[in-house]
């Protein structure tokens, strides 16, 4: 379990826990953000814009020490407000049964990256009480919502897990979980950030792949599944590889596999990985 | 050598509508984002601005430049060294700032 699990997750895993869903915590942060007076709304403000800002900069004068006080420092109020972390289509189907209502709504980050136009970027799903009010925030909202029922959001969450977006859990105002992701890299920013600059505002999930090299035939139909390179062909062996280490527990790869060759382990059962969030 | 973007938003009015330099830069170096965020309305695109923010990740291949139908991509390069030099010299002034 990750330090999430332990301070919110009442024994389960937290984004299976349903009090992380409750309107209660939902006004706990709407008090909490009105207070500190931050007007702004939760998405643009997480998605650490000015942050990026210094860590390029940081990288680029080749001060450890400072990218990495900027990266805890950023951290520290994210844990607090929004972050997000990996998990696997069956979760992500177990916790469309826990939250309402759902909603599809357009991708922030893709417009900010790629300046994707609204009717092509309905890729994000919004959750919970914060849904019904979505109209006093209409730009974080861009292009409008889309209300579904649990049934035809499991579809849409299987079409998505299909064509290989990853699927993350978000939140806003911990631990009050407010969106359900379908990212890939590099056009969702905190893939990006996590992959290019180690920044851990994405957490891994508490899966990791792993290649049975007897059943693996090599026949690449994997390849191309993984947006966290953690995936390639050993040509000497022709046999699919897993950086375990790097991997994110995404089960992307694991469907694409025709041989059954690809197993998906609790985190928690490989001590060398434990914890490596 | 690191990219230097300069973007002329006397020019580049509505980069979400354009987003000609987001959709073919190879390397995802610009980001594009409202500057304002209202209340009960959406941000014109008049409040949208478009920066180059992974100014590390840039190869220089000058197809942003290429594709900009007004001119607004101020494209250049300085030696690493020499920007490195001017970060440490911030990240000094910082920190002095911070202790005293
Ligand atoms: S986290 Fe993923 S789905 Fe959500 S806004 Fe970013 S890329 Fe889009
Ligand atoms: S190796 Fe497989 S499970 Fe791991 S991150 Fe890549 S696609 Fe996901
Ligand atoms: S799809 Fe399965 S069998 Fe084919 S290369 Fe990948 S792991 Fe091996
Ligand atoms: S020069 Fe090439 S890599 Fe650099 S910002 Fe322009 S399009 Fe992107
Ligand atoms: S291509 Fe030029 S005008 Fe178009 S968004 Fe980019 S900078 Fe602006």
């Amino acid at each position: 379990m990750c330090w999430v699990c332990e301070k919110y997750g009442n024994g389960e895993k937290w984004y299976l826990n349903p009090e992380n869903y409750a309107r209660r915590l939902y006004k706990v942060r709407k008090e909490g953000r009105e207070a500190s007076g931050a007007d702004a709304d939760p998405q643009a403000a997480g998605m650490g814009a000015g942050v990026v800002a210094e860590l390029v900069k940081a990288r680029i004068s080749g001060d450890l020490k400072w990218e990495e006080e900027i990266k805890r420092d950023a951290l520290e109020h994210a844990y607090q407000t929004h972050f997000g972390q990996v998990v696997t289509l069956d979760e992500y189907l177990q916790i469309l049964d826990i939250a309402y209502p759902l909603v599809k709504m357009t991708c922030g980050c893709r417009r900010v990256q790629r300046g994707m136009p609204d009717e092509e970027n309905f890729t994000c799903m919004g959750i919970g009480p914060g849904m019904y009010k979505w109209e006093r925030w209409p730009e974080t909202y861009r292009g409008g919502v889309e209300f579904l029922t649990p049934e035809e959001a499991k579809q849409w969450a299987m079409m998505n897990h299909k064509e290989g977006r990853v699927q993350t859990v978000d939140v806003f105002g911990t631990p009050y979980i407010g969106g359900l992701c379908q990212c890939e890299y590099p056009g969702c920013v905190a893939v990006r950030n996590r992959l290019d600059y180690d920044f851990k505002f994405l957490l891994k999930g508490h899966t990791v792949a792993k290649v049975d090299r007897e059943k693996c035939t090599g026949c690449k139909s994997c390849l191309g599944r993984c947006q966290f390179k953690s995936l390639n062909l050993e040509v000497y062996t022709n046999k699919a590889y897993v950086d375990m280490d790097q991997c994110f527990g995404c089960g992307l790869c694991i469907t694409a596999c025709p041989s059954g060759a690809i197993e998906l382990l609790d985190r928690e059962s490989l001590p060398g990985l434990a914890e490596n969030w | 050598m690191i990219a230097q973007i300069k973007i002329n938003f006397d020019l580049c009015k509505d980069p979400l509508l354009c987003r000609q330099c987001l959709s073919v830069c190879p390397s995802v170096v610009f980001v594009c984002g409202p500057t304002k965020i209202w209340k009960g309305r959406e941000t014109d695109p008049q409040e949208y601005r478009i920066f180059g923010r992974y100014l590390d990740k840039c190869s220089g291949c000058g197809d942003c430049v290429k594709v900009c139908p007004t001119g607004a991509v101020d494209l250049g390069f300085l030696p690493k060294e020499q920007l490195a030099q001017r970060y440490q010299e911030e990240r000094i002034a910082q920190l002095k700032e911070r202790n005293s």
